[in-house]
């Protein structure tokens, strides 16, 4: 009988969660502020806690940072416009960013910041596809994570044309002819920027003598690896993983790999934040679109405003994400929406997509149909604790 | 050979970040007959603690270890008197589900306070390495086999020699019997979390020096390979700890560098698996003689 | 929830009414879900659902499924298993990977339970692998031995990268061929709830479950009286990865990608909390567990920074206040249930309360713990 009332009990709370779910009434309509200002709802998503946390709160931080600025510089208004951004976990899970970007389409989002991570962007991206709304991933970086709809762009790089790039820069400048890699074998960040790399190698001629990997239950101790790239005698060691694997990766190779150059991409940026001895990081280089270190007028303008606000130096996530915002914007005007004139407002923006350019922290960006950003990298190297423009003739 | 050697050592003193983890959770064990799995993350408060410490409040090492391990002592202490103490005659599925809520409070509490980017930790031992001949060892790897052997004959005389101790073998036996004999339970298995947990702040002052940066989430690995070795030597046995750490850290390192990085995760496994199959319970564990 | 077994007799009274025979506590289970999962598709089909709510139909399903058939192992054969993630991965591999292969040909009313069926075999036969150490280890041994088959089948499928195949490594398989939107899943996870209800509630009641159960309260006794202890404990095992395969498959036919990371022991031990907060071997309790636990999360997104330390924190609450005695015997005084028995025993002098004969399954006191079968 115990089970007659559980279970009738289980039907009263399962109505309940429906209640909950289901009570919030859906705002398909603009909402208009105490101001006039017509409110467009920016919603993104990513890891806010568990293991990818990082990522996700950078992503919020960064955007947030742009839609005050744009609110503060715009009293009255972008067009009419309010930007409100509103941010929610995933967890880093797909099926919990699902549910998330359900919420924000519940609460009444009128552009995407799909997610952060890539596999959770497709999951997103497949989700939305039939809303026609826009959606603009600052980070998710595999090709497939935005592969799946026409309205989907992103700022970052794709994998692959980091892993390619990254080839041909050594190629092109001659830095090295051996090369060993050492990435993680479960990320799909490591993995897609390898696979592309060593093809591309094999194109350019340039040799990779060892392959030495982690996962990330693995990724405390790199000391069998180093070992194994210091006797593979390779120039050079492409490191295409996070600042965090990397900062470990250095402080255990101390000067076990004295002699070889070391070069990574944009998952790079941080390191210095993460690693005690700075000076483990020398000579390292990275080929990425946003540097914290720059001189650039508006990096270091954006800089100091996160430093202030959240206490800690942005990562390219967060450049990525401001970017994201500003890139918003770029279309809305170029497409003439403005709070008088929105009809159509997700065929226009998502059409004004590839028609603006935009100067960002991240470079000057134009984009494809297929939805990727073209913009350069540049080469920096870390030189006393700080990253500068790499000159390759010296 | 150089190789082999290099290897060993850097096994040796993964497997002794294990062991000393591994202890926190194979006295309690032994001792509550619950599965502490919050154990993992008390690491994590002791490294943010070392953090705070030094980067902060610039306090020389010696006092932020003490402050480190002070804190963690505190904190095994208090979560098992609010959370575990209350749940002393309950499922011990009960107590595991609680203590992973325990472990989530720790981590998203981490989350809320230090930020979620890793920071790094500083570098509070400045010893030189150690050269013989063509192998290198690091002053850290040194540091941490030396400590964790002091400290593994400490605890084995502390658990054989004293009054304390022998409590403790007392209550892990049988604990109604040690009631009767007049051993508070209670108090010894509050001293057991202390113990445990000042173990933990060790394993992550030594966690921090050799790994680097810390961020909310870093106990949850070493605390489940922890767990692995303490099962591995014998859950309940604390000699049994010790060998499956290190045996645990030995194992790791042999198969990244002589079979695959990429697949270490499933030879270790695997290992451990038929070590399992082959001794049902644990290297050094007692066999349960079943009685009808 | 234990008061009311004092109270009720363990045997059938003869003289039971067709409508009280028909009404047993698993087939009102089965009608609740039945008629819970009708309000859901009304709303849904209607679209007054939010879209919050569609999007988490197919994993709280899932979970469902998964939820259940740990509880095979865990409730009813007593034994801990840290590595339930692992065969859901198994499934949802190898079904989503034929699934891609064959959407071609296939219809997908054909082709997505097809590839359900070779994705539950192919984690059952995982699960007969596991299942072997099991017949030597107990508790806590036999728990890491899961824990590490778990990893292991995380690691193996993380490297499986096979041309021609989905299957890209750790970048996950790709499945966005097959990859159907809520709506056009939800008929397939409400089939598949059920068909994992009702066998795993005859599977219980059957003369199989009794002799699970009976391993479990007792593996010495059980064995003298020939019960065959091998058979048994492998016939869970394989039962409940066929289950959480198929749910896998269910899973990956959700997302158009899925990584293997993510089936890791953190997933393996939400299951696991899924069983115990719902009651071991309590099947609608799994059920009521499994959605609170899912929906709780996004019920606290207007928490935001906070929403996971408050639900950790409502975890240790759940606990800790289930075990209070205070609480215990406030709840036994105000349930639902001993209102029933005192409205029941006013009209029924004569016939005792109905017990079905699985009521005893359902005594928390032996089956709570893992370790109840040692015989001591």
């Amino acid at each position: 009988m115990k089970k007659f009332l559980s279970c009738a009990l289980a039907l009263v709370m399962m109505l309940g969660c429906l209640s909950i779910l289901s009570g919030c009434g859906k705002k398909e309509e603009w909402v208009v502020d105490e101001n006039g200002l017509t409110e467009l709802m920016i919603g993104g998503i990513g890891p806010l806690t568990g293991d990818y946390a990082n990522y996700g709160l950078s992503v919020r931080n960064g955007a947030q940072i742009a839609v005050d600025e744009i609110n503060a510089a715009n009293p009255s208004g972008v067009d009419g416009f309010k930007l409100v951004l509103d941010f929610q976990d995933s967890q880093g899970k797909s099926d919990a960013a699902t549910s998330a970007f359900g919420k924000l389409m519940d609460d009444g989002m009128k552009v995407s910041l799909g997610a952060t991570l890539s596999g959770e962007t497709e999951a997103v991206v497949a989700a939305g596809d039939s809303d026609g709304i826009l959606m603009l991933t600052p980070s998710g970086s595999a090709v497939s994570a935005i592969s799946g709809s026409k309205q989907a762009f992103r700022v970052c790089f794709s994998d692959p044309a980091q892993g390619k790039a990254s080839a041909d820069y050594i190629a092109q400048y001659g830095l090295a002819t051996k090369v060993a890699v050492f990435y993680g074998s479960d990320n799909n960040y490591c993995v897609g920027l390898y696979e592309t790399f060593a093809a591309e190698c094999q194109v350019k001629g340039i040799e990779i003598v060892e392959v030495q990997t982690f996962t990330s239950s693995t990724s405390t101790d790199f000391s069998a690896q180093i070992n194994k790239i210091a006797a593979s005698g390779a120039d050079l060691v492409f490191l295409p993983i996070y600042a965090a694997e990397a900062a470990t990766f250095l402080t255990q190779a101390g000067d076990k790999l004295d002699g070889m150059k070391l070069f990574g991409c944009d998952g790079l940026d941080g390191i210095l934040t993460k690693i005690d001895d700075t000076s483990r990081v020398d000579g390292l280089l990275m080929l990425t679109p946003f540097a914290a270190d720059s001189t650039k007028a508006n990096v270091q303008s954006f800089v100091a405003k996160y430093q202030e606000k959240y206490g800690t130096t942005p990562d390219q996530f967060a450049a990525d994400a401001y970017d994201a915002v500003y890139t918003i914007v770029a279309a809305m005007k170029k497409a003439g929406i403005t709070a008088d004139n929105k009809d159509d407002f997700n065929k226009r923006l998502v059409a004004a997509m590839t028609e603006i350019t935009v100067e960002g922290l991240t470079g000057t960006m134009t984009w494809t149909a297929d939805g990727e950003p073209t913009k350069n990298a540049m080469a920096m190297e870390y030189q006393g604790g700080k990253a500068v423009l790499f000159d390759p003739t010296k | 050979m150089i190789q082999l050697v290099e290897t060993l050592i850097s096994g040796l003193t993964l497997g002794s970040i294990y062991a000393l983890i591994a202890l926190g959770y194979t006295m309690v064990y032994g001792i509550a007959k619950m599965l502490n799995f919050a154990h993992g993350d008390i690491i994590m408060i002791g490294a943010y603690a070392v953090i705070v410490s030094v980067a902060t409040l610039r306090l020389p090492a010696v006092v932020a270890i003490l402050i480190s391990v002070a804190v963690c002592t505190l904190l095994g202490v208090t979560i098992e008197f609010l959370a575990y103490r209350p749940l002393r005659q309950s499922p011990p599925l009960t107590v595991l589900i609680t203590a992973i809520g325990v472990s989530y409070l720790l981590q998203n509490v981490a989350l809320l306070i230090f930020g979620s980017e890793q920071k790094s930790t500083p570098r509070m031992f400045q010893i030189p390495d150690l050269k013989l001949g063509a192998v290198t060892i690091s002053g850290v790897a040194l540091l941490t086999l030396g400590v964790t052997a002091v400290i593994m004959i400490a605890l084995t005389l502390f658990i054989n020699k004293t009054r304390m101790g022998k409590a403790m073998r007392a209550v892990s036996e049988d604990k109604e019997a040690a009631e009767l004999m007049g051993i508070s339970v209670n108090k010894t298995i509050t001293v057991t979390f202390a113990i445990g947990s000042a173990l933990a702040a060790v394993a992550s002052i030594f966690f921090g020096a050799t790994y680097v940066y810390i961020k909310p989430t870093t106990g949850s690995m070493p605390g489940i390979k922890a767990f692995t070795a303490a099962v591995f030597g014998g859950i309940g046995s604390v000699p049994g700890a010790m060998l499956g750490g290190i045996l645990l850290g030995v194992l790791e390192q042999l198969s990244k560098t002589y079979i695959s990085t990429l697949w270490s995760d499933a030879i270790v496994f695997g290992v451990l698996v038929l070590v399992l199959v082959v001794k049902p319970s644990g290297l050094l564990g007692k066999t349960v003689r079943e009685k009808v | 929830m234990g008061e009311t077994v004092k109270t009720t007799p363990k045997l059938l009274p003869a003289g039971k009414s067709g409508i009280r025979r028909f009404l047993n506590a698993d087939r009102v289970a089965v009608l609740a879900v039945v008629v819970a999962y009708a309000v859901v598709a009304i709303l849904v089909y209607t679209g007054s659902a939010t879209r919050q709510l569609m999007n988490m139909l197919i994993s709280v399903s899932c979970y469902i499924v998964l939820a259940l058939s740990l509880n095979l192992v865990v409730g009813l054969l007593g034994e801990l298993s840290l590595g339930h993630a692992g065969f859901m991965s198994v499934g949802l591999f190898s079904g989503c990977t034929m699934a891609v292969l064959l959407h071609d040909t296939l219809p997908v009313i054909l082709c997505l339970p097809l590839s359900m069926i070779v994705g539950g075999l192919a984690a059952a036969l995982v699960g007969l692998l596991v299942g072997l150490p099991a017949l030597r280890l107990r508790g806590d041994y036999l728990a890491i031995v899961t824990l590490a088959c778990g990893e292991i089948i995380k690691n193996v499928i993380t490297n499986l990268d096979i041309d021609g195949t989905p299957l890209r490594g750790a970048l996950g398989i790709d499945t966005s061929s097959i990859r159907m939107s809520p709506t056009e899943l939800l008929p397939y996870a409400i089939v598949l709830v059920l068909v994992t209800m009702l066998v795993i509630m005859n599977f219980k009641r059957s003369k199989h479950g009794r002799a699970i159960m009976a391993i479990r309260d007792n593996r010495i006794a059980a064995e003298a009286t020939g019960v065959n202890v091998t058979y048994y404990k492998l016939m869970v095992f394989v039962l409940a990865s066929l289950f959480a395969g198929m749910a896998g498959v269910l899973y990956g036919y959700s997302l158009p990608t899925t990584e293997a990371s993510l089936f890791d022991y953190n997933m393996s031990i939400e299951i696991l909390v899924i069983v115990v907060l719902g009651g071991m071997g309590n099947l609608g309790g799994s059920i009521i567990a499994a959605i609170i636990l899912r929906v709780l999360p996004e019920a606290l997104r207007d928490f935001s920074d906070y929403r996971m330390l408050a639900y950790s924190i409502l975890l240790i609450g759940i606990m800790l206040l289930s075990e209070n005695k205070r609480f215990k015997s406030w709840k036994s005084q105000v349930s639902l249930g001993s209102l029933w028995n005192k409205v029941r025993a006013k009209f029924r002098k004569k016939t005792p309360a109905v017990a079905t004969a699985d009521a005893v399954a359902e005594e928390p006191n032996h089956t709570d713990s893992p370790k109840g079968g040692d015989g001591q």
